[in-house]
Order: structure tokens, then C-alpha cells, then sequence
């Protein structure tokens, strides 16, 4: 195995500027999906409490807004 | 064995989840094996020097921008036309996914465009159809977002998914009808390869490793989907009740 010389024959900062941009974007997908799973869980996790509340008090969340409405 | 059960977003749900991770997996090793060939196999270009490594992530990211919107069309035409609601979900699902890969190409191509023509950006045919492709993304993403019922949402994002498939051959033979700056292809469906037998494994490879986070990270985001319109739908019968 022969490493590759890290300057890329001058041309370095084109090819890990590419490489790291790659990274960052693969990064961001996966850590903003696991942000919204968890956010998911979490609103389930309420919703399931919520259904143990009498239903006056019961809080409805619908989507991007926590208004509390009482049904 | 009835397929068609799984066209229920809730039947699909516990499906997807047991997929994702053969798709995951094998494209973090597949990717871990394609860099290794690009960078310690492939040897340097006579031309291009080392610059050239960035095709490796360059091309496939570019293949992938047109082929997941391709894909995204399709679904969204299917989910249009039999009113599959998961089908409508999986076009929605794909668009972040080939929107990113659509800006990494760019990104990349002009990482590549700098120290090989002299210029970061060209309003050359491919890189502007390129730049059309992904403001299609965007306006399919935005045009969802704007929209509150979830149906309507997918239904308008079908119109502009399909019309917007006309600019994908566009991309891919804009090099051949105009007298582009971006190089003409490297690999054809018929015909040799103008390019070396482990620059070429490289690229393939890094292919592969593609599609398979694009089927994983797309199958995840489609979960999500099917949570939060499910979750919706029933909240709002109740509220509604």
C-alpha cells in the first residue's frame, strides 16, 4: 500500500474541500433525520400521556405547533 | 404472498425499518472500499494529476441527482394517478436526498472546475441544467411545504415532479448538443470506458455505495413521513369529531 501524498500534487485543498463537503452533507442528512425520529418519538410519547388526561385538559398537538386546544 | 398489503403506509412501516439497515451497512463498507481504491489504487491522471480524485464522489453524486428525481417522478405520477397514498410518501421522501446529492455535484464540480478550467463557475449547459435540476428539488420541497393537506400537497408536487423530468435528458446530453465546457462522458452504456480499469472500479463502487445510503437514509426518511401524516390524519379525525 502506498499513501497518497496528501498535497494531491497541489491540488489538495479542491479534492478534500470536495471530500469534506461530501462528509458534511452525508452528516447532516443522517444527524437532521435522527433529530426528527427523536422529535417524533417524543411527540408520541406525549400524545400517549395525554390520552390518560381527562379529555378536557387534553392537549392536541398537530403538526409544527404545540397550541394547546381543549376538545 | 399478498404484496399489494404493503402499500399501506402503516403495513410498510415495521418493513422499511427491517430494510434499512441491509441498505445502511453495506453502504458504509462499500464506501470505506471505494475511497480506499480511489485514493491508494487508482493511480494519478497523466491530464488532470490528482485533481481528478474528485470524480469519485463528483460523478456519482451527479448520477444520483438525476436518477432519484427520475425515481421521485415516478412515484409521484403513481401516488397521482392510483391516489397511493404511500407512494406520494415516498416521492417526498426522496427529494432532500437527491436534492443533496444534486448540490454536492455542484459543489464538487466546481472544486473540480477551479484548478482544471480556471473557474468555479461556467453558465455552460451542463452546469446550468444541473442548477435547474436542483432548484426543481427545491420547488418541489418548497411547493409540499406550502401546502396543508397533505393530498393536495401531493398531488401539485407531481405536476411539477413530471414536467420537470424534461430537463434530465437535457443534463445528460447537453454535452453532446452544445459545445459544453464540461468534459463529454466517461462511461457509456455501449461501448469502452475511456478511463482506467481502477479509476473505473472507484467510480463504480462509490456508485453503488451511493445508491445504497440514498435506499437507507430514504426508507428512514419515509418513516418519519408515515409517523407524522398517520399521526396527523388520526389527530385531526378527533379533533374534527
Amino acid at each position: 500500500m502506498n499513501w497518497p501524498d496528501l498535497s494531491m500534487g497541489g491540488y489538495g485543498f479542491y479534492v478534500w474541500g470536495s471530500y469534506l463537503f461530501a462528509l458534511v452533507a452525508i452528516v447532516w442528512e443522517v444527524l437532521s433525520l435522527r433529530h426528527r425520529k427523536k422529535a417524533l418519538a417524543n411527540e408520541a410519547r406525549r400524545a400517549v400521556a395525554d390520552d390518560d388526561r381527562p379529555a378536557a385538559v387534553r392537549t392536541t398537538v398537530l403538526r409544527g405547533s404545540t397550541n394547546e386546544t381543549t376538545s | 404472498m399478498k404484496l399489494y398489503k404493503y402499500a399501506s403506509p402503516a403495513m410498510f412501516y415495521p418493513v422499511a425499518g427491517k430494510m434499512i439497515p441491509w441498505f445502511a451497512i453495506p453502504a458504509a463498507l462499500l464506501f470505506a472500499v471505494g475511497l480506499y481504491v480511489g485514493f491508494f489504487v487508482a493511480p494519478t491522471d497523466f491530464q488532470q494529476g490528482d485533481a481528478y480524485r474528485i470524480m469519485f464522489i463528483h460523478v456519482p453524486a451527479a448520477w444520483m441527482g438525476m436518477f432519484l428525481y427520475v425515481l421521485m417522478a415516478i412515484y409521484a405520477g403513481i401516488g397521482w394517478a392510483f391516489n397511493a397514498r404511500l407512494s406520494s410518501m415516498m416521492a417526498s421522501a426522496i427529494a432532500v436526498t437527491g436534492a443533496m446529492f444534486t448540490l454536492l455535484s455542484l459543489v464538487t464540480g466546481a472544486f473540480w472546475g477551479k484548478p482544471t478550467w480556471g473557474t468555479w463557475w461556467a453558465w455552460d449547459a451542463r452546469m446550468t441544467s444541473t442548477l435547474i435540476l436542483l432548484f426543481l428539488y427545491a420547488g418541489f420541497i418548497a411547493l409540499q411545504a406550502a401546502i396543508d393537506d397533505p393530498r393536495r400537497a401531493d398531488r401539485a408536487g407531481a405536476v411539477l415532479a413530471i414536467v420537470g423530468v424534461i430537463n434530465v435528458p437535457i443534463i445528460y446530453f447537453s454535452v453532446q448538443w452544445w459545445n459544453t465546457l464540461h468534459q463529454g462522458a466517461t462511461i457509456r452504456l455501449l461501448g469502452k470506458p475511456s478511463i482506467a480499469a481502477p479509476m473505473l472500479t472507484a467510480l463504480l463502487i462509490m456508485l453503488a455505495a451511493c445508491w445504497l445510503y440514498s435506499v437507507a437514509i430514504v426508507l428512514v426518511r419515509l418513516r418519519c413521513i408515515i409517523l407524522e401524516r398517520e399521526q396527523n390524519a388520526s389527530r385531526l379525525a378527533e379533533v374534527n369529531a
